[in-house]
């Protein structure tokens, strides 16, 4: 009897340790979303070994200062991860001009900060650190349209409704490219534009965008040679975007510098082979073949040396990556935070896409960093953020009390 | 091109957007229709559920499946590169990094008989750039100075337009090992000025033989045109020398009969570079392959005793008042086996000045009249009325057609009116020598005897161009094939001739009429020869006949030992026509006595001589000009070995010049030197 009960009590002191122990474990899951967490930290590790390699024969790849970038993102990360971003759902109109307001600070004189011909980066002042607001805004931008996208319940039944979401886009998107960032524009653009999409807009009014935007791009071009040689002088697209765009259309058409580039670029990704030449051994990064091996061309630095087995693996943890927070984005109760997951797996998508895209011949060449491979702290820093969003979003994927 | 299609497929687009747009705003607003029936609910005709929930779950498989083919496409894209065709770009990577980086190949040497170098090869530091570079003052100027050139003369040379715009322009040659170590260690502050290491030629014995052994030069365009061309025609050339623009080649003489021979074969290196270009590592090297050296069948002692005989020769035409006596040659040869001993032509140049290219002022001056073209080989390019040295031809001639018989007797009245007394010819000796003999006509170098030989053949029903016919025989009018570039033909006027070459005279002017064949007969008129065509000419007279082709090629050894050996094959050019065997030993006979008994002064030239010697002078007579003076001898008489003929260009009588030159090389022939001092000539032709 005794024994009975002693044994009854041990099991009962069993079941409470292992219902604690699973109720930490869960609650750790409950506020951690763990794919996303692996699939990030292996990133990081991945494109710190990419750097560290980089940094080898780059003098311009400091490791330490990539380190330095992922500790400011993960410090980020964890802030963004503890704040509950559903309050934001109702400023868009706040999140709209401090939006604009961060695209311009690097015009704004005493922050604004130029060297080597750059543009578009700021130095805070006191602490004398240089930074891209540009990073700052695509993730401004997402948390602004998903306030206006989820005001309609996911829902659009009128096309003014729809035409000025739209037209709240272009905002952002115009201001970036009045900044003279076509490569962050297309960012801020394909992230508004799968808010807008989620919000439930009627099919045929994306798809007629769609068509119109195409029709506004080859009128711009047109229109872009047209003035340019009416006029002398560069007017609506400088003289190198075009060229970016020729030579994706055709690799040998120009033998200047992004032609260039694209070719070694091209070289080095296509040498790699299966496995790789290996760390340290990639000719086209390390005998200076291939130009921003650490930053814009990462990805063909990082095929060279470990191959398509390499290259298979980043693509594996960037899918994980994305299908992982679509699942998040699908699982959050709260319309508004859906939709900033959805934007935030926008801007991965596009820059996954354009920058690895770019490496191997399949988009134009445009400036933006790959995230969490690139060497660039401001971009390291807001993905990193950009994670902790998505890590927030988990933790209040059910409706709060 | 390309952005035009891009703007006309934009534009294209556009317009349909625009209409597929319209369409789709007007069908899109079409679809809320009222059913009066069923009630006034719009319905949707979206293909999504109407709840949230469903209508997420359709958008979210939307954005999955977008993201889906993302990945896929890069997917895709990669394996085609990668796995696909990475062979492809793994070849572009190497050729990224390497370079192939040739090494010149040194020319092979020309030596003479004895294996004395005659054109050697010397190393040279060079600094060189391209024409660009000029555009650089402040790099030129430093370049000077680090040079120790004044600042004009290095930008001369950078723009040089004698080079090609595309090859290096030589700076400066022979620049000191210090400076040059300087110049490679501020590689970045002479960015665009090369140090090459070049092999230069070298002329151990200065303008010796220049005539035979030619010069070198930069390959010219029309050279590597021709190269193409040819390559073009049959594509087995695999083991030529393929030729690039800056090589080194022969441009005239030995140099360039014989280049496939000296030019030896670059080498290639294959050099790893990074994206500046900078050397990083050098792996697979084929060492050049040195040109073979050649032998000369010239012996440096007989070339020399050439030249120095020449000028001995023109100087003493000159203590006799012929001024003008400048230019000239000589040429001896082994009659045994055409062997060219010694080759000399007047005036001479310096081959050296082509070294790292000829300046525009030598090049000029050494085509000009004024320099006299002194890179004309006159022993055989010079071509000259043969005067009396054609004497022993002509009497073959008469001898074999019967004009004129060895017991003939023609009287000499210094005056022949053979064909009239209006076209009456005077003999040089305006006294006459009285009755003359073939041989004694020979010896005498009777004009009037070979007049009547003339007169006989143009007048001869069968035979009337007999007299063309023996000198053709023996090799006048036609190339000796000697191995030398630019040698000339000759002349041997015949009544054809005359007609075409005077084609816009009167008729009667071009008729072929005996005075020509009295003026050819005595090597005057339109008879042209060269020096070594007559050398040739005694060497058959002397072999009793056999006359062999004239080379300077010896042999050929090729430098690293492996390659074969190559030998001139001594090759019978022509056999001389004559009648009898007695016709020649009488004309051999009558050449001896020209030595010996045409006159005392002559005679003491040779009589110190302990061979025999047999030859013949010769006076060309060219209207507002002296005289061109004529020696040929071959010896020993009865051994022939030697034969020598020279030619000195208004020279006066052949005693006057031309046999100071053969004499002195016969003198160092046999080391014994002409003891008779210079005289006055008696006239004797």
């Amino acid at each position: 009897m005794a024994q009975a009960q002693a044994a009854a009590q041990s099991a009962d002191a069993l079941k409470r340790v292992n219902r604690r122990t699973s109720a930490a474990r869960g609650a750790f899951r409950q506020s951690i979303n763990i794919p996303v967490l692996l699939a990030v930290l292996a990133l990081l590790a991945y494109g710190a070994v990419v750097i560290w390699t980089a940094s080898l024969t780059i003098p311009e790849a400091s490791f330490p200062r990539h380190l330095l970038g992922i500790g400011l993102g993960l410090f980020a990360a964890v802030v963004c991860w503890r704040y509950d971003f559903r309050s934001l759902s109702n400023y868009s109109t706040i999140l709209l001009v401090v939006t604009v307001i961060v695209i311009f600070t690097p015009y704004i004189p005493g922050l604004s900060w130029n060297a080597k011909g750059m543009t578009g980066w700021i130095r805070i002042p006191l602490i004398g650190l240089t930074f891209q607001p540009v990073e700052v805004a695509k993730t401004l931008t997402v948390l602004f349209m998903a306030a206006l996208g989820a005001q309609y319940n996911g829902h659009i039944d009128n096309v003014h409704e729809y035409a000025k979401l739209c037209g709240m886009l272009a905002v952002p998107f115009g201001a970036v490219l009045l900044a003279g960032d076509l490569g962050s524009g297309m960012v801020v653009f394909f992230a508004g534009a799968v808010i807008i999409m989620m919000s439930g807009p009627k099919r045929e009014w994306v798809l007629s965008t769609i068509a119109i935007i195409i029709g506004l791009v080859a009128l711009v071009l047109a229109l872009d040679t047209v003035l340019d040689s009416l006029l002398g002088h560069d007017v609506l697209l400088k003289q190198y975007q075009i060229n970016r765009l020729l030579v994706f259309i055709d690799p040998d058409a120009d033998t200047t510098s992004a032609g260039y580039n694209l070719k070694q670029s091209l070289i080095a990704v296509g040498s790699g082979g299966f496995f790789g030449k290996g760390i340290g051994a990639a000719t086209q990064a390390g005998e200076g073949f291939l130009p921003e091996a650490h930053t814009d061309f990462v990805f063909a630095l990082l095929s060279e040396e470990f191959g398509f087995v390499g290259s298979l693996v980043l693509l594996a943890l960037f899918a994980a990556l994305i299908f992982s927070t679509i699942r998040i984005a699908f699982k959050s109760s709260s319309l508004y935070l859906k939709l900033v997951a959805v934007g935030i797996v926008g801007i991965w998508l596009f820059q996954v896409l354009e920058n690895v895209g770019m490496c191997i011949g399949l988009m134009p060449i445009t400036g933006i960093p790959l995230p969490f491979i690139s060497f660039g702290s401001s971009s390291m820093l807001m993905q990193l953020a950009n994670v902790g969003i998505i890590q927030s979003i988990w933790r209040c994927r059910t409706k709060s009390a | 091109m390309d952005a035009q299609i891009v703007v006309v497929i934009a534009g294209a687009i556009l317009v349909f957007a625009i209409i597929a747009a319209l369409i789709f705003m007007r069908t899109a607003g079409g679809r809320f229709t009222y059913d009066t029936q069923r009630g006034t609910q719009p319905r949707a005709t979206e293909g999504e559920g109407n709840t949230p929930g469903v209508a997420f779950k359709g958008r979210f498989t939307m954005l999955t499946a977008a993201a889906g083919t993302v990945f896929a496409a890069i997917f895709t894209k990669l394996w085609s590169m990668q796995m696909v065709s990475s062979d492809y770009y793994e070849e572009l990577a190497v050729q990224n990094q390497t370079r192939t980086v040739t090494t010149p190949a040194p020319r092979g040497r020309i030596l003479d008989r004895n294996g004395e170098p005659l054109v050697a090869n010397r190393a040279s530091l060079t600094v060189a750039a391209y024409r660009d570079l000029a555009d650089n003052e402040i790099l030129v100027r430093h370049l000077a100075n680090v040079l120790g050139m004044p600042y004009t003369a290095v930008r001369r040379n950078i723009i040089d337009y004698n080079q090609g715009a595309q090859s290096l322009h030589t700076v400066a040659s022979d620049v000191r090992r210090s400076t040059i170590a300087y110049i490679q260690e501020h590689a970045s502050d002479f960015a665009g000025v090369e140090v090459v290491e070049r092999t230069e030629r070298m002329y151990p014995h200065g303008s010796l033989a220049a005539h035979v052994l030619g010069y070198t030069g930069t390959i010219t365009q029309e050279q590597l045109d021709a190269q193409e061309e040819t390559t073009e025609g049959d594509g087995s050339q695999a083991g030529r020398i393929q030729y690039e623009s800056g090589d080194i080649v022969g441009q005239a003489g030995v140099e360039i009969e014989y280049e496939n021979l000296l030019q030896g074969i670059r080498g290639e290196q294959t050099v790893m570079v990074d994206a500046t270009g900078n050397v990083t590592g050098a792996t697979g090297a084929i060492p050049p392959e040195p040109g073979s050296d050649i032998k000369l069948t010239l012996d440096l002692t007989i070339q020399k005793a050439c030249e120095d005989g020449l000028k001995r020769a023109m100087q003493v035409a000159k203590q006799f008042g012929h001024n003008n006596a400048t230019k000239g040659a000589c040429v001896c040869l082994d009659c045994t086996n055409g062997e060219i001993l010694g080759m000399a032509s007047a005036p001479e140049f310096d081959p050296s000045v082509f070294i790292g290219g000829v300046s525009t002022d030598d090049w000029n001056t050494l085509n000009s009249d004024e320099g006299g073209h002194p890179m004309v080989n006159r022993a055989i390019a010079g071509e000259y009325m043969s005067a009396s040295t054609i004497k022993p031809l002509s009497a073959l001639a008469a001898l074999k057609y019967g004009i004129m018989n060895e017991s003939d007797t023609v009287t000499c009245t210094g005056w022949w009116t053979g064909l009239g007394e209006a076209n009456g010819k005077w003999c040089w000796n305006h006294s006459g020598h009285g009755p003359m003999t073939l041989k004694s006509g020979i010896i005498m170098s009777c004009d009037p005897v070979f007049y009547e030989i003339g007169k006989g053949f143009y007048y001869d029903e069968e035979n009337p161009e007999g007299l063309q016919a023996m000198f053709r025989a023996w090799g006048l009018g036609s190339k000796t094939e000697v191995d030398l570039p630019g040698e000339s033909t000759g002349r041997v006027p015949d009544a054809a001739w005359k007609k075409e070459f005077f084609a816009d005279w009167d008729d009667a002017d071009r008729n072929w009429n005996p005075g020509d064949m009295a003026n050819i007969v005595i090597g005057q008129g339109d008879i042209l020869v060269t020096p070594l065509q007559m050398a040739c000419a005694y060497a058959g007279i002397a072999n009793g006949g056999k006359e062999f082709t004239p080379h300077v090629f010896l042999s050929a050894v090729s430098r690293d030992g492996s390659g074969d050996v190559v030998t001139y094959e001594t090759k019978e050019r022509l056999t001389g026509d004559f009648g009898k065997q007695s016709d020649i030993e009488l004309v051999e006979d009558a050449l001896v006595g020209v030595i010996y008994d045409e006159s005392p002064s002559q005679a003491a030239h040779f009589t110190n001589l302990d061979v025999t010697v047999a030859g013949k002078s010769g006076t060309g007579q060219k209207n507002g000009e002296d005289d061109y003076s004529w020696f040929v001898v071959y010896a020993p008489a009865d051994d022939p070995k030697y034969v020598v003929a020279s030619l000195v260009e208004q020279g006066g009588f052949g005693n006057e010049a031309s046999m100071y030159a053969v004499r002195d090389v016969l003198g160092v022939i046999y080391d014994q030197p002409d003891t008779a001092g210079t005289s006055a000539s008696d006239g004797s032709r």
